[in-house]
């Protein structure tokens, strides 16, 4: 029996031992060919927020496609090293280590969600790679980081500017006067809170209903009961996909019917429109990119996800990717180096262009605060501001359900 | 306040929470008479809510009859986990522990089957009646609540009526409060168990749909709708079905009230808080023991 | 046999100590500290869970009020590097406190009720964390870094987590051989019995809970500032407190090396297959692992290597 135990005992430490050489020769054995451009990192690709690190896979892949078709980066063609890191803030930053101590990749990029890139973007700095991504809202970009750049981020406390500019236009009397407001106790619906504060006061629209909730959002009934009961005109849902769900299906089966429905970061995802349907229309939110503006690639963008997933016009996060790859290409195109000091200092000296346009960064990394507003107009996320980009008028004051 | 808001806000409460029982009567059930702790149980639920979908989308069919469809179609998968996996570990020195363990895995990998399947976008289950509501005065009774909320009261009543009237039912109760006096009756425990089980997982496609048709899903939602599973084993009891049913009902009541009376911030804290305080003065759910 | 594998242990520990020495990249010095801490975890788990046999599902509550209690006197008091790694030390004194506070009423529960009322807590925490600004707020909380090399700052929070992992696993050691640990074997095995036999059962168990809280309040602080920007969502999650209790009984509940072997194994097991598989197929194979060793050894991995023939080690 004993005799038995040790041989099993000692299986058991091979196989141990075994995994971990892999572990560490794993990047050894890579072969040193033809060496690409290798840009490492970590992405949400299980877990939590699976769908939209896909997306974001998807257009960073893409990217790579099209800038190896065209003879790849300087003279090199590029490659991946996308890590899962399981929907884990914890698992998000040792990837990033990795990528940057073990694989020594050439690149790094940035993933989702928020609270990963906050926590990313130290360790960016403290190694000196530079870091775009969504970035983590106002706070992440005051910590003084001088390697993260948002390009574009997606800063929630510019995303309702848009809408609110384009409110300022109509005539005092076509305006909301009572707003009903709830967010999303977290970092990106607090992001929000900052510009409703500051413009309802400009506007001279009275909050009275001002609240958060925890997610999960497990009932909106009342919500909706209370915006009704107090003749709100205006509703703003600053949360995600789930409560923005929620939320909408309330509303729509309780009749209620403001002048304008408002909602933070899920009416951006392709899901809204193709469950929702009519449902979900005439939402404004806001964006960092929209595929039907004017830019160069929005189109090519836009034929190649028509072709392999049958949708019109490339989603949010799939422009994320792209577009962030875009400022990476540039940068290092600029400076002709790899030296990650070298593009940072291009970047900061230099406007770029990208699918979301031209980008001029500051010394925190962010580009001109963005003010695109969005409107689902039948089905079809519209812009609705600037005006000079605009795709569509806005249909205000909201229609009654469609039943 | 004002008395329209509270009792709306009960109204759909008290659905809300009796759908949340209707998944939780076959956690609760496989946890009190198997000692099986089925982490993989709202993983399930999934599933039967991705059938619904996709019937739904394809050839037009309500997620009513889903739910019933769904039944001897998880009743059948069940056997086969139970068979292969549960069977195995049936004789652990801690069921409990080993049950949740392998569970667990298999939540997993059904979800990220899930994943490959259907892909991670979230999708909401919208049948003809998905934003309608019934108007009685001043109260809505939203469509996809009430469904949800008949599907539950026939779910665990069947249930209930299964394993206090029936036969098989009766030998499940004797198994797991007898099951030594139950063997010596002639009752093959094996078999038991595996109906019991499958029986169990069966209700959860019922479950997942009445969720689906109140929230969007996807892959990933089982890690939420497990939580909800155990607030209501902690009111209702571990294997009391008629419990589970109360607790529902108590959960809905909390969530609703809290809705009404307090800023929506607090709302999930006080239900928590509220129910471990419930826990701590009744360690052992509403009732006692029983089925 | 006791004093071979006292050596063998000494020698692995001094390999673990000397191992920056060999100026590894920062990623594995990363690696091996959220190995210490989740042997730190397992292994504190394992008092309360495996030889009390009260299964706590909420421990990630203890790790995350050391995270933010540490993350809270550090940015308020505008500590140095070496404050906010001894500030661990009370953060994790206040997560024991309040293991007593709420262990007094919830200990008194018996099995599964037990867990589902620590899976309650441990959401009450984390909510009460979100919607109280003085505790740590919705926001998350940012961390200065060290002001040196990467190289270094990684290795000092090494050799602290390896430190802590040395304290907590000689604890347990300890605990395993005394009577203190007797009498939580005989609370698990029948706990009317051994309050007959005049065993102090209340106070044992609180004195377990409290002990199980303390070291993973320091691993959460030490863990903060090796992140640098805790939030709620992160140090809380459920997850966490899941792993915790798969590890523990996964490597073989009540024993000493249990905790271990499951955090080390699912640990690399878990690291290995994101490295080498697609995503979803690694999260497959992940999840087959569980179902695989549950079947094969349903009593954890030790209790199946009966690695100490009679002795449970």
């Amino acid at each position: 029996m004993k005799k038995q135990a040790i041989k099993r005992r000692g299986a058991l430490l091979l196989v141990a031992a075994a995994m971990c050489g892999f572990m560490l020769l794993g990047p050894a054995l890579a072969s040193s060919a033809e060496k690409p451009v290798v840009l490492g990192g970590s992405l949400p690709l299980t877990g939590e927020y699976a769908e939209t690190g896909q997306w974001i896979e998807r257009g960073m892949r893409f990217w790579a496609d099209e800038i190896n078709a065209k003879g790849g980066l300087l003279g090199r063609s590029v490659e991946f090293k996308i890590y899962d890191d399981q929907s884990n803030v914890g698992k998000a930053v040792t990837f990033a280590e990795k990528a940057i101590t073990v694989d020594k990749v050439d690149l790094l990029f940035g993933g989702y969600p928020g609270t990963a890139a906050r926590a990313v973007m130290p360790v960016a700095e403290k190694h000196k790679f530079v870091y775009v991504s969504m970035g983590g809202h106002m706070k992440s970009f005051e910590q003084g980081y001088t390697y993260s750049f948002g390009a574009p981020p997606l800063m929630g406390e510019w995303w309702y500017e848009g809408f609110f500019q384009w409110l300022a236009t109509l005539p005092a009397s076509e305006r909301p006067k009572r707003a009903a407001v709830y967010t999303i106790n977290n970092p990106v619906g607090l992001s929000l809170q900052d510009s409703i504060n500051r413009w309802t006061k400009e506007l001279g629209i009275q909050v009275v209903i001002n609240e958060k909730y925890n997610s999960p959002l497990a009932d909106a009934t009342s919500l909706i009961v209370k915006a009704k009961q107090m003749n709100c005109d205006i509703i703003m849902s600053n949360g995600f996909f789930p409560d923005g769900v929620t939320t909408m299906k309330a509303a729509k089966a309780l009749d209620y019917n403001p002048k304008a429905i408002v909602q933070g970061i899920g009416s951006v995802v392709p899901a809204w429109v193709k469950e929702l349907g009519q449902d979900g229309d005439n939402v404004f939110s806001g964006t960092s990119l929209y595929n039907k503006l004017n830019y160069p690639g929005n189109d090519k963008l836009n034929a190649y996800v028509k072709k392999t997933f049958n949708i019109d016009g490339y989603p949010l996060y799939f422009g994320f990717g792209y577009a962030w790859m875009q400022a990476l290409e540039q940068g290092v195109a600029g400076a002709k180096s790899l030296d990650q000091t070298k593009i940072r200092d291009w970047l900061k000296s230099h406007e770029i262009a990208t699918i979301a346009g031209p980008m001029k960064f500051d010394k925190r990394g962010l580009p001109a605060p963005i003010n695109f507003c969005t409107q689902i107009i039948n089905g079809k996320v519209e812009l609705i501001w600037p005006k000079n980009v605009r795709t569509k008028e806005p249909v205000y004051p909201k229609p009654a359900w469609k039943k | 306040m004002n008395s329209v808001l509270v009792i709306q806000s009960l109204i759909s409460g008290i659905m809300m929470g009796m759908i949340y029982a209707l998944l939780g009567v076959g956690f609760s059930l496989t946890w009190g008479v198997m000692h099986v702790i089925n982490i993989a149980h709202a993983t399930f639920g999934l599933l039967g809510a991705y059938l619904a979908y996709s019937l739904l989308q394809r050839f037009g069919v309500d997620p009513i009859f889903s739910a019933a469809a769904s039944a001897p179609l998880l009743f059948l998968a069940a056997c086969a986990v139970y068979r292969l996996l549960i069977r195995p570990i049936a004789q652990a020195r801690e069921v409990v522990v080993a049950s949740m363990i392998l569970t667990f895995g298999l939540a997993i990998i059904l979800e990220n089957v899930m994943v490959l399947l259907w892909k991670a976008d979230p999708r909401v289950l919208t049948p003809v009646y998905a934003s309608g509501a019934l108007i009685v005065g001043p109260f809505y009774f939203q469509y996809p609540h009430l469904v949800g909320f008949g599907l539950s009261i026939v779910g665990i009543s069947a249930i209930y009526l299964f394993l206090k009237k029936t036969y098989t039912g009766m030998a499940v109760r004797a198994a797991w409060q007898q099951p030594d006096a139950a063997r010596l009756y002639g009752v093959n425990l094996y078999r038991i168990s595996m109906i019991t089980f499958a029986l169990a997982v069966s209700t959860a496609g019922a479950g997942g749909i009445s969720l689906a048709l109140l929230y969007s899903f996807e892959p990933h939602s089982h890690n939420l709708w497990l939580i909800y599973l155990f607030l209501v084993v902690i009111v209702g009891g571990v294997g009391n079905v008629a419990g589970v049913a109360l607790a529902g009902l108590i959960i809905g009541v909390i969530t609703g009230l809290s809705m009404a009376f307090l800023p929506y911030q607090w709302v999930n804290i006080v239900t928590f808080g509220l129910l471990m305080i419930f826990l701590i003065f009744r360690p052992h759910g509403i009732f006692s023991q029983g089925v | 046999m006791h004093k071979r594998f006292r050596i063998v242990l000494a020698i692995i520990l001094l390999l673990l100590a000397s191992f920056p020495g060999f100026r590894p990249e920062v990623y594995y010095l990363s690696f091996m500290f959220s190995i210490f801490m989740y042997v730190i975890l397992a292994t504190s788990w394992n008092f309360i869970g495996g030889y009390a046999g009260y299964l706590s599902f909420g421990h990630a509550a203890f790790f995350g009020i050391g995270a933010f209690a540490t993350a809270k006197a550090a940015v308020f008091f505008g500590l140095t590097p070496l404050f906010t790694i001894l500030a661990s030390i009370p953060a994790g004194a206040l997560a024991a406190a309040v293991a007593l506070i709420i262990g007094y009423p919830c200990l008194k529960i018996r099995g599964p009720y037990f867990s589902v009322v620590t899976l309650c807590f441990a959401f009450v925490v984390e909510l009460a964390v979100k919607n109280i600004e003085f505790l740590g707020g919705a926001e998350g909380i940012w961390l200065k870094f060290m002001d040196i090399p990467e190289q270094i700052s990684r290795t000092i929070l090494y050799e602290v987590m390896l430190l802590l992992m040395v304290v907590t696993l000689s604890v347990a050691g300890w605990l395993h051989r005394s009577r203190f640990g007797a009498g939580l074997a005989a609370i698990r095995a029948d706990e009317e019995v051994a309050e007959t036999m005049a065993i102090p059962t209340a106070r044992l168990k609180m004195q377990a809970f409290a002990l199980s809280a303390f070291f993973p309040g320091i691993a959460g602080g030490l863990f903060a500032y090796y992140l640098t920007y805790i939030h709620a969502d992160v140090v809380f999650n459920i997850n966490i407190s899941i792993l915790i209790v798969l590890m523990a009984m996964f490597g073989g509940g009540g024993t000493w090396l249990g905790p271990i072997v499951g955090a080390v194994i699912l640990t690399f097991v878990n690291e290995g297959l994101s490295t080498f598989a697609q995503a979803e197929i690694a999260r497959i194979l992940y999840g087959a692992l569980f179902i695989v060793v549950t079947i094969f050894m349903p009593n954890g991995i030790l209790d199946f290597f009966r690695l100490r023939k009679g002795r449970k080690i």
